[in-house]
């Protein structure tokens, strides 16, 4: 007898402890008249990924949020979910350099937001850190989350055709997406000087194919065949956008001037 | 003016709360005599002067860069709109180095709660400031010796020099407290961790400056910047960001009202209790500056100016810098004189310069937002390396003077800016008593008689040797001339009153010749 009871005020102690431990919500925390350093960034961070026009202004060149393609504010597994912490430091084949969680969001300022690098101490990057390190409550390290990323189609035996792609962007994107893909109030704008850059990690058929079939239309989520997203993901892709930050944008003015005046052979000059 | 002023108030209460009264309203008096073109010359000189000072002072301060600049704007207005003279305002090296200092051990640099911690001080830094008006601090600050400011300014410019090493070798931030463990950790660790295009630009901002302080010797800071910044943008360009890695300022998001309300929960007030020295400090060391200029401008361009109406201005501009998104600044020693040399006279000048900040800062965002952060830290060091020499160090050839600046300047070198201000209060206060409390005596006899005719200031500290003197001889008929002398308290008359008893219990006289 004595020892049931014994083991039943010890579960509601382990449970009340464990709802103690449980993760507030971003809510709660907001709503609390006090928070610390940690709780007050993980807020910042969670204001930048929803707004990031509004409170990383500094540093972002495009009409872009970061919830634009991290959806739900990176808590939608298959769309970029941002629970990513314990998988970094890694090498990246990017960069070619090994990324902290730092590096990596600097990065997203600089291709996906065709922003400009903030420093690594800044204090949006450390904001941002602090939110997907609180995303990440609970993950193993090391080890890629339940729904990492976005899923990897397999092969449809045939090519991605943007022919085919804007057929199906005329159908399923443009209610949203606009008619020319630069956006409505509803949808961020898919190509064009206000969307992400030639650098930008979703500037990849395979991967955005993945995106769009996991993710999209909105709210009819996976009703693309896998061919349809490839397709449309082919289209978007050879849409004009802002280059890739990597190249210096005076020596690229400087490479146009050259070839315009010497008449430099396009296909010569850049198969060297 | 504010010395009748003062002495009137003495008298009844309800003359000394007309005189605050008449401190605190702003005074228009200056419309008539303001020459309108010259002031707003010199308003647009200072506004595009103190750009480029606000963004840096915003990086030493730890917060946004609009931050410096809705400093330069609202503190600058404020201070202009209730104070009585040319004085400009707005932020300052030594207050924002003070202010960075003080919240970065308690927040992680630019977060949130170092920003509302940034704002608490602020606050408190301006109701100090107020609270020192009430009681007429400003007739103190006459007695801060010009040596100890000068000490302060050569210690603020090698914590300038020194807050800019990181970003001008492309280095992430040291975070060390003593400024001269940088100068150790950038020696030992360039060779790692410098940026060779940070250093070509802030090496380019560096020497360029120093080329071109002779021939332009109050632009010299701003075509610094420009070139160094050209500099760093052509690097940018050519080799992309990735390749670069240069750090640039990034976009202005400037509001025309930023308005907010400072928060001052538990956390902002624990804080705040913790740091309540540190905020004296800043007080003091804001008033100092803002009271050394307004007292120059008193003496040399304006008489009218009140010392007083200064300091409820600057009180009243940094308490409400939280509540414009903004912390605590100053007057600034630079950029009065610039205005002074474009022909202003009036606070009309600062008004127009805090509104010209707004327009041109909106005007220039798309070039401001690629402007290179090295750059920036070559200004600090340019400016660091001005505030060391453009002192009046004649002041020094005596001893006494250069004793306070040598302690000042090791106590900011070693023991950080807020102990140095203290140090520099004390040493001034410390040598102002020895010299008040020097006695001078001059003894002459005729016959039996001796006289003695005092100097100076007769007190319970400076008593003791002319006690001395008189009870070695106490049969003595001696003369006590008190004619010259400027204070004699109580303690001393009753001194010297037993000593006249004591003489003629035994036989000699003490004759004394009343002031």
């Amino acid at each position: 007898m004595s020892s049931t009871t014994l083991i039943a005020v010890g579960l509601v102690l382990l449970c009340s402890s464990l709802a103690a431990l449980a993760r507030p919500s971003i809510e709660e925390l907001k709503s609390r008249a006090v928070l610390d350093d940690y709780e007050s960034n993980v807020v910042f961070g969670y204001n930048i990924v929803m707004e990031t026009n509004k409170y990383a202004g500094r540093y972002t060149g495009s009409t872009l949020a970061c919830t634009s393609c991290h959806l739900k504010g990176g808590t939608q597994p298959n769309g970029f979910a941002l629970n990513v912490a314990g998988l970094y430091p890694k090498w990246r084949s990017k960069n070619g350099v090994r990324n902290g969680l730092g590096l990596r969001i600097r990065d997203c300022f600089l291709y996906s937001l065709n922003g400009i690098m903030p420093p690594e101490e800044s204090a949006e990057v450390q904001a941002v850190a602090a939110y997907v390190h609180y995303l990440s409550e609970g993950q193993a390290i090391g080890k890629a989350p339940e729904g990492y990323s976005v899923p990897t189609l397999p092969e449809t035996g045939s090519d991605p055709d943007p022919a085919r792609g804007q057929a199906v962007f005329k159908r399923a994107c443009t209610a949203c997406h606009g008619a020319d893909g630069h956006g409505t109030a509803a949808a961020p704008p898919l190509w064009g000087i206000n969307s992400y850059n030639a650098g930008a990690g979703t500037h990849n058929v395979a991967k955005l194919a993945g995106f769009v079939w996991a993710n999209m239309p909105l709210g009819q989520e996976r009703s693309l065949s896998h061919q349809e997203a490839l397709d449309v993901a082919a289209f978007i892709y050879i849409q004009h956008r802002p280059f890739d930050p990597r190249e210096g944008r005076l020596r690229k003015l400087a490479e146009k001037i050259y070839r315009s005046i010497w008449g430099g052979d396009q296909t010569k000059s850049s198969s060297k | 003016m504010s010395t009748d002023q003062s002495e009137s108030s003495a008298r009844t209460p309800g003359a000394h709360a007309f005189g605050l009264l008449r401190e605190a309203l702003p005074d228009f008096g200056w419309l008539k005599r303001a020459d309108l073109r010259r002031e707003l010359f010199s308003g647009g000189a200072g506004a595009l002067l103190v750009i480029p000072q606000a963004i840096t002072f915003a990086y030493l301060t730890g917060v946004p860069p609009e931050f410096g600049l809705y400093c330069a704007i609202f503190v600058g207005f404020i201070a202009s709109l209730l104070g009585s003279s040319v004085l400009v305002g707005g932020p300052n090296t030594a207050v924002s180095i003070l202010i960075g200092m003080t919240v970065i051990p308690f927040a992680g640099r630019g977060s949130p709660l170092f920003i509302e911690f940034v704002f608490a001080l602020s606050l408190l830094v301006g109701l100090i400031q107020l609270l020192i008006w009430l009681l007429r601090g400003a007739n103190l600050f006459r007695y801060f010796s010009p040596a100890a400011i000068v000490g302060i300014k050569v210690g603020v410019g090698v914590l300038l020099i020194a807050s800019g090493v990181e970003g001008a070798l492309g280095m992430s931030p040291f975070f060390t407290y003593f400024a001269y463990e940088k100068f150790y950790l950038a020696v030992a660790a360039w060779h790692d961790s410098a940026n060779l295009c940070a250093v070509a630009t802030s090496a380019a901002t560096i020497l360029s400056g120093l080329l071109l302080r002779k021939h332009w010797p109050r632009a010299y800071v701003i075509l610094a910047l420009l070139i160094g910044s050209l500099v760093g943008m052509g690097i940018y360009g050519v080799l992309g960001p990735v390749n670069s890695q240069l750090e640039l300022l990034g976009h202005l998001r400037m509001a025309a009202l930023p308005l907010t309300v400072p928060t001052l929960a538990p956390p902002q007030l624990l804080f705040l209790e913790h740091t309540f020295f540190s905020a004296l400090a800043i007080a003091v060391l804001g008033l100092a500056q803002t009271l050394v200029i307004a007292r120059d401008l008193k003496a040399t361009v304006d008489p009218n100016v009140d010392l007083h109406k200064e300091t409820f201005a600057q009180g009243v501009a940094n308490a409400l810098a939280p509540f414009f998104s903004t912390f605590a600044g100053s007057g600034s020693f630079n950029r009065t004189s610039v205005a002074l040399e474009m022909g202003a006279r009036t606070p009309l000048s600062g008004l127009i310069a805090a509104l010209a900040v707004l327009l041109i800062a909106w005007a220039l965002e798309p070039v401001l937002t690629y402007l290179p952060m090295p750059a920036i830290a070559g200004v600090m060091v340019l400016v660091g390396i001005g505030m060391m020499q453009n002192n009046d160090f004649r002041l020094l050839r005596s001893r006494v003077e250069a004793a306070v600046f040598t302690m000042t300047f090791l106590a900011v070198f070693f023991l950080g800016l807020e102990v140095g201000i203290f140090v520099a209060v004390l040493v001034s206060i410390g040598f102002l008593v020895a010299s008040i409390s020097k006695v001078g005596l001059s003894i002459s006899r005729q016959g039996e008689e001796e006289r003695i005719a005092i100097t100076g200031n007769l007190f319970y500290a400076s008593l003791d040797r002319l006690a001395k003197h008189l009870r070695g001889s106490p049969r003595q008929h001696t003369v006590l001339d008190l004619s010259k002398v400027a204070y004699c308290d109580a303690a001393a008359r009753g001194t010297i009153e037993k000593i006249k008893t004591e003489r003629e219990q035994q036989g000699g006289r003490l004759e004394i010749v009343e002031p």
